[in-house]
C-alpha cells in the first residue's frame, strides 16, 4: 500500500504543480507547452503514470487508474477553459494600441508682437476708436513739418531718420472710409520715424470729432541691441474734439494697462515732444512686484510705458482745425515694450530672430 | 545735466537729500539719471533736460526750477564791490560776486557787429592774466560736472558755461588784428584751423568772429587755434555773446562739431545774459588770482529782443487739463519760475523771461502750471463719445484673416525687418527696381526690401542652423519697388517634412503641390480662384520647373470670363539664393508671395447663399494617355472650352507613367462630376457630354482613352 500511497501523492504533487502554473500561462504557446508536459503521449508525467498502470495488480490499478483519469480530465478542462480565457482576452484584430502617439497636424503660432497689437486693438475697438494702419514711407511734411517740426528743428536729432536714395510712391489708407483724397503718398522720401505721421493725414482728410489708432512699424537708424532695433512697431493714438482734456488722456491710459496688465497704477511725468503741450511720459506701476519695487522695474516701482501729451495748437493750425475750438490727446506706445513686459522678455532682438522654438511659446 | 549739490545750495538752500530733491525733480519734467555721492558728502545729480528747455542746461537754471518745485528763493549774483582772493579752503571761492564793468561804445577793443540778424549782441572785455590752474574748488567742481579742468582761464569760462548757462570764449589779444573783433559771415573759400586742430573750410552762411583780417573762431561753435590762449598770453579778450540758435545749428551740423556752447546756442540762450556772465567771469577771475579786468565792457547790443507778452485765460487752464487751477496757485508757480504776471480779462497778462525761449504760446503757460501743481491733480475721466465708432478698417479685418488661416495651416508669424542688403534685394527684383536707403545703418539694412522673401529665408535659414528641420514661417508686411512704390503682401517658407511625420507613415519633405495647396487656400479666403502657370524662365530666387506664377481669378458660378491678375510667385527656392541667405544649399525650401491687394480685389462683398443642390450629382472617371508634356490645365481647359452645362466639377486623380505605358506618354485619369439643378441626369445625357469630352481631348491632344 505504501507504494499506492507514494503515487498518490505523486498525483497530488502533479495536480498542485499544473494548477499553479496554468493561471499563469498566458499566451496559447504557454498553455500548449504546459499541456504537453503533463499529456504528451511520449513525455507528459501524467501518460506516464498511466502506462505504470498495468504493472499494478487489478485492484490498485482500478484505484488508481480511476485518480490518474480525474487528474488527467481535470488538466484537459483546465487547458480548455485556459485557451476559451485567453481567446476572450486577445484584442480584436483591428484593435489598435491607442497609447501611441496621434496624428498631429502642424498648428502655427501667432507672433508675440502681434498678440499684444491685436489686444491693443481689441481694447480700443470696444472704446470706439477707429483703428487704420497708414504707409510705412513717408513725406516730410506729414513725418515733421506738420508736427510742429520744421526744418532744422533740433528735435528731429531725437529721431535718427533713415531716407530714400528716391522718392517713391507709398501704401495707401483709409479705404473703407470710401474716397480718400490724401489716401496715398505720392512722393515718399523718408521711413516714417513714428506713427504720428497718420494724426496728420487723418486730421487733414475729416473734420473733428476724432478718435483713431495706428499700429505699424516705425524706423529709426538705431543699431541692434538689447532694448534697440532698426525698425519697431508703435501704436499711435489720437482724440480730439471739443472739450477733450488731459483728464480724459488719464483715464484712457488708465482702461487700456489695466486691460493689458491687470490693476496697475499710472503716472503722468512732464516730458518734451514737439507736437504736444503739455507733454507727459506715462508710468505704469510695475505689474510683477506691485510697486515695491524689483529687477523689471529697476528698483523703482514704477515702469515707463508710453508717451503722451495734449495735441500741440501747432499741429491743429497745420492740419486746418481751430485749435480755439477743439483739444485733444496724442499717445505713442511701443509693441515691443509691452510685449517685453508682459511676456517677461529681456532681449528685444528675440522678436526679430523668428526661432521658431521661441515662436511657440505663444498661442 | 550734472548738478553738484553744494553749487545748486549757491542759488538756493533746498534741504534734503539727493534722493529727494531728484524725487520731486523728476515728476516736474527732469527725469534724473542717476546720483553720484562723493567722499566728501556732496552729491551729484544727473538731470535729463528736454531739448526745449536750455536755460536748465546750468546750475542757476535747474536753481530755478528746484527752488519753484520747494517754495523757496533763489539768490541771484550781485555786483560786489569787495572782491577778495578766496582762501585755500575756498571760503568765499564760489560766492555769488560779480564784477563791476563799465559799460563803453569802444574801449580796449572794437566790436563791429556785420550780421546782427546771426549775432543780436556781443559783449567783449579785456583782462591782464596770468596762466596756470585754477583752485582746487573750482576744478573738482568742474570735474563733478563732467568737465575736465585745463587752465585757469579755460576753466572760467567753463565755470560760468555750467553755472549760467552762457558760453564764453577767450582769445589771446596779442593775436587778434587791429584790435577789433569783427562778427561776420565767412568769406567764400575761407579757411579756419579750430582748437581741436583741424582745418575747416567754411561757407558763406557762416557766422565767424574775425579780427581786422581773417576769421578767428566759429561763431558759437568753436574758437581759432591761432587766438588760443596759451601759458605765454598776457592779455585776453574775453568774448560773451548771443547768436542765432538756428545759424549755430546749422553750422555745427555742417562741420560735424558739436561743443558744449553750440549745444546751448543750437536751442537758444538768453540775449539778457551777456553782461551779467562777463561780469561774473571777471569776477572769477579776481577771485582766483588768474587775473584782472580793465574794468570796461564793449555791450554792442543792435537788435534788442524784448521780452514776449502771452494771454493766459483761465477757462483755457481747466478746459486743457480737466481740472481747475487755483488763481493762486498758477500766479505762484509762474512767478517763482520768473514770469510777471498782470491781471486781464477773463485771466492775465503774462510776461516771458526771454531765457525762456520754449514758451512761445498759452498752451506752454499752462504746461508750466501743470508741471508745478503736478500732474497728479488731474482726475482720471473717459472722452465723451460723440459719434458713432466708425467699422474696423477691412485691412486689419483681413490681415487678421490671414494670420488665422496661416497659422491654422502649420505656418508661425515672423516679423522681419523692412529693409535687407542689396545682395539680397536683387536676388527678389530686378536692381533698377530696388529703393536704396540714403544714410543706411550698415550694408546689411542698405535697401528697402522689395520682397518679404529675404528676411523669411533668413528666419528659415537660422532655424535650421540652429537645429531645426521643419520651418513654416509666414509673414504680413510691405515691401516697395521704385516702380509699385509700396504694397502689402503675404509670403511663406517651408522646409524639411511635407506633413508631421508619424509612426504609421513614411514621412514626406515638402514638395512643390504642399506650397501650392496654401497658395490655393489663400485665394480661397478672397473667394479668388488661383491658377499656377509655369514659367519658362523663372525669376532669379526660383528654380526652373518647379516655379509657377499665380494667377487669380474671381470664382464665378456660371464659368463666365472673369478678369485675371497674376497675384504673386510660388515654387522651390534657388539653392544659391538660399545660401546668400544662410539657407544651407542642401535644404529644400519652398516659398510663395502673394500681393494682397491684388488677391483681396476678387472678395465678394455681399454674400448670397444658395440652397444645396436638390439632385444627385453623377460621377464619371476616364484615364487618357496625352503626351507627358501636356499640362494638366491645357486638358483642363480643353474640357472647359466645351462649356458643358451639367458639369460642375473636373479633376485629376492619378497621374501615371512607367510600366505598361508608351515612352513620352502619361496616363491622366480624371473625374467628371456632372448635375442638373432641376431634375436627375439621364445615364445617355452623361454619356453624350462624355463623347464630347474625349473627342475634344482626341482632337487636342491626340488623348487615347485607356
Ligand atoms: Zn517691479
Amino acid at each position: 500500500m505504501s507504494e499506492t500511497a507514494s503515487d498518490r501523492s505523486t498525483i497530488d504533487a502533479l495536480r498542485e504543480d499544473f494548477r499553479a502554473r496554468i493561471a499563469a500561462a498566458s499566451t496559447d504557446a504557454a498553455v500548449k507547452t504546459l499541456a504537453d508536459e503533463f499529456l504528451s503521449r511520449k513525455s507528459g508525467s501524467v501518460t506516464g503514470l498511466m502506462k505504470t498502470l498495468g504493472t499494478l495488480p487489478p485492484d490498485a490499478r482500478r484505484e488508481f487508474g480511476a485518480l490518474v483519469n480525474a487528474l488527467k480530465q481535470e488538466i484537459e478542462t483546465s487547458v480548455d477553459e485556459r485557451r476559451q480565457a485567453l481567446a476572450a482576452a486577445r484584442p480584436p484584430a483591428d484593435a489598435v494600441d491607442v497609447t501611441l502617439p496621434p496624428r498631429t497636424r502642424a498648428v502655427g503660432h501667432v507672433h508675440p508682437l502681434m498678440l499684444v497689437r491685436q489686444q491693443v486693438e481689441d481694447i480700443f475697438t470696444h472704446m470706439g476708436y477707429e483703428i487704420l494702419e497708414g504707409p510705412e514711407v513717408e513725406d516730410d511734411f506729414h513725418n515733421f513739418e506738420a508736427l510742429n517740426m520744421p526744418p532744422d528743428h533740433p528735435a528731429r536729432d531725437m529721431q535718427d531718420t533713415l531716407y530714400l536714395g528716391s522718392p517713391i510712391v507709398g501704401g495707401t489708407w483709409g479705404a473703407h472710409r470710401g474716397s480718400v483724397p490724401d489716401a496715398q503718398v505720392r512722393a515718399a522720401t523718408l521711413l516714417r520715424t513714428h506713427t504720428s505721421a497718420m494724426q496728420i493725414r487723418y486730421m487733414k482728410t475729416f473734420p473733428p470729432p476724432v478718435r483713431i489708432i495706428v499700429p505699424g512699424r516705425v524706423y529709426r537708424r538705431d543699431n541692434l541691441d538689447l532694448t534697440h532695433t532698426p525698425m519697431f512697431q508703435q501704436f499711435e493714438g489720437l482724440v480730439v474734439g471739443e472739450g477733450v482734456t488731459m483728464a480724459n488722456l488719464k483715464g484712457t491710459f488708465k482702461a487700456m494697462l489695466t486691460a493689458l496688465f491687470g490693476d496697475v497704477k499710472i503716472r503722468l511725468r512732464p516730458s518734451f515732444f514737439p507736437y504736444t503741450e503739455p507733454s507727459a511720459e506715462v508710468d505704469m506701476s510695475c505689474h510683477k512686484c506691485a510697486g515695491a519695487g524689483c529687477a523689471i522695474c529697476k528698483q523703482t516701482g514704477w515702469l515707463e510705458i508710453l508717451g503722451s501729451g495734449m495735441v500741440h495748437p501747432a499741429v491743429f493750425e497745420a492740419v486746418g482745425y481751430d485749435p480755439d475750438a477743439v483739444t485733444g490727446f496724442a499717445f505713442g506706445i511701443g509693441i515691443e515694450r509691452l510685449a517685453m513686459l508682459k511676456y517677461g522678455v529681456e532681449d528685444i532682438r528675440l522678436f526679430y530672430e523668428n526661432d521658431v522654438r521661441f515662436l511657440e511659446q505663444f498661442s | 545735466m550734472k548738478v553738484l549739490l553744494s553749487w545748486l545750495r549757491d542759488f538756493v538752500d533746498v534741504p534734503g537729500r539727493p534722493e529727494e530733491i531728484a524725487a520731486t525733480m523728476s515728476v516736474r519734467g527732469f527725469a534724473v539719471e542717476g546720483i553720484e555721492h562723493l567722499a566728501d558728502g556732496d552729491a551729484v545729480i544727473d538731470f535729463e533736460v528736454t531739448g526745449n528747455r536750455p536755460d536748465c542746461m546750468s546750475v542757476s537754471g535747474m536753481a530755478r526750477e528746484v527752488a519753484t518745485a520747494f517754495g523757496l528763493q533763489v539768490r541771484r549774483p550781485a555786483v560786489s564791490t569787495s572782491i577778495r582772493r578766496a582762501n585755500a579752503a575756498g571760503e568765499n571761492g564760489p560766492a555769488l560776486h560779480l564784477a563791476s564793468l563799465k559799460t563803453v561804445e569802444r574801449g580796449d577793443i572794437e566790436i563791429v557787429i556785420e550780421s546782427p540778424e546771426l549775432c543780436p549782441r556781443y559783449a567783449g572785455a579785456v583782462a591782464e592774466v596770468t596762466i596756470g590752474p585754477s583752485p582746487e574748488w573750482m576744478q573738482s567742481r568742474l570735474r563733478a560736472a563732467g568737465v575736465r579742468p585745463t587752465s585757469n582761464l579755460v576753466d572760467i569760462t567753463n565755470y560760468v558755461l555750467l553755472e549760467l548757462g552762457q558760453p564764453m570764449h577767450a582769445f589771446d589779444h596779442a593775436t587778434i588784428a587791429g584790435g577789433q573783433i569783427r562778427v561776420r559771415t565767412a568769406r567764400p573759400g575761407e579757411t579756419l584751423k579750430t582748437l581741436d586742430g583741424r582745418q575747416r573750410t567754411l561757407s558763406p552762411d557762416m557766422l565767424v568772429i574775425a579780427d581786422a583780417e581773417h576769421a578767428v573762431a566759429v561763431a558759437g561753435v568753436m574758437g581759432g587755434a591761432d587766438s588760443e590762449v596759451t601759458a605765454e598770453t598776457k592779455t585776453i579778450v574775453l568774448e560773451s555773446a548771443h547768436f542765432n540758435a538756428l545759424s549755430v545749428r546749422r553750422t555745427s551740423k555742417a562741420l560735424g562739431l558739436k561743443t558744449e556752447a553750440s549745444m546751448r546756442f543750437e536751442r537758444g540762450t538768453d540775449p539778457r545774459l551777456p553782461v551779467t556772465a562777463m561780469e561774473r567771469a571777471c569776477a572769477l577771475l579776481e577771485m582766483i588770482g588768474a587775473g584782472t579786468a580793465r574794468g570796461t565792457v564793449v555791450d554792442r547790443y543792435p537788435v534788442r529782443v524784448e521780452p514776449n507778452v502771452l494771454k493766459l485765460r483761465r477757462e483755457r487752464i481747466t478746459g486743457l487739463l480737466g481740472v481747475s487751477i487755483p488763481d493762486g496757485d498758477v500766479r505762484r508757480v509762474l512767478e517763482a519760475l520768473g514770469f510777471a504776471l498782470r491781471d486781464a480779462d477773463a485771466g492775465w497778462d503774462v510776461t516771458v523771461p526771454t531765457r525762456r525761449v520754449d514758451v512761445t504760446r498759452e498752451v506752454d503757460l499752462i504746461e508750466e502750471v501743470a508741471r508745478h501743481c503736478g500732474f497728479d491733480r488731474i482726475p482720471t475721466t473717459f472722452p465723451a463719445l460723440t459719434v458713432p465708432p466708425p467699422p474696423l478698417d477691412p485691412r486689419i479685418a483681413r490681415t487678421r484673416q490671414l494670420r488665422a488661416l496661416a497659422t491654422g495651416q502649420g505656418f508661425s508669424e515672423a516679423v522681419t525687418f523692412g529693409f535687407t542688403s542689396a545682395p539680397a534685394a536683387e536676388a527678389f527684383a530686378a536692381s533698377e527696381a530696388i529703393v536704396p536707403i540714403k544714410n543706411p545703418l550698415s550694408e546689411a539694412f542698405a535697401v528697402l526690401r522689395p520682397s518679404l522673401l529675404p528676411g523669411l529665408v533668413e528666419s528659415a535659414g537660422r532655424n535650421i542652423r540652429r537645429g531645426q528641420r521643419d520651418v513654416q514661417l509666414f509673414e504680413v508686411g510691405n515691401r516697395f519697388t521704385r516702380q509699385d512704390g509700396e504694397s502689402q503682401a503675404i509670403a511663406f517658407i517651408w522646409t524639411g517634412a511635407g506633413r508631421t511625420p508619424h509612426w504609421s507613415e513614411r514621412t514626406r519633405d515638402v514638395d512643390f503641390f504642399d506650397a501650392a495647396s496654401f497658395v490655393s487656400t489663400l485665394a480661397d479666403t478672397f473667394d479668388a480662384a488661383a491658377r499656377l502657370q509655369p514659367l519658362a524662365t523663372p525669376p532669379t530666387y526660383l528654380v526652373a520647373g518647379q516655379a509657377a506664377e499665380i494667377i487669380a481669378g474671381g470664382k464665378s458660378a456660371n464659368g463666365g470670363a472673369a478678369s485675371t491678375v497674376r497675384v504673386g510667385h510660388v515654387g522651390r527656392l534657388t539653392p544659391n539664393v538660399g545660401e546668400l541667405l544662410g539657407l544651407p544649399a542642401e535644404v529644400a525650401g519652398y516659398v510663395g508671395e502673394v500681393d494682397i491687394e491684388s488677391l483681396a480685389q476678387f472678395r465678394r462683398t455681399a454674400l448670397k447663399a444658395t440652397a444645396p443642390p436638390r439632385f444627385p450629382a453623377i460621377d464619371r472617371d476616364i484615364s487618357i494617355l496625352v503626351d507627358d508634356t501636356t499640362p494638366a490645365q491645357a486638358v483642363r481647359d480643353t474640357v472647359r472650352t466645351l462649356a458643358l452645362p451639367q458639369l460642375v466639377s473636373l479633376r485629376e486623380f492619378d497621374r501615371y507613367a512607367g510600366k505598361g505605358i508608351p515612352e513620352g506618354k502619361v496616363s491622366l485619369s480624371l473625374r467628371l462630376t456632372f448635375r442638373a439643378a432641376d431634375r436627375t441626369l439621364t445615364d445617355a445625357e452623361v454619356q453624350s457630354a462624355m463623347d464630347d469630352v474625349l473627342s475634344a481631348l482626341e482632337t487636342k491632344h491626340g488623348a487615347a482613352q485607356r
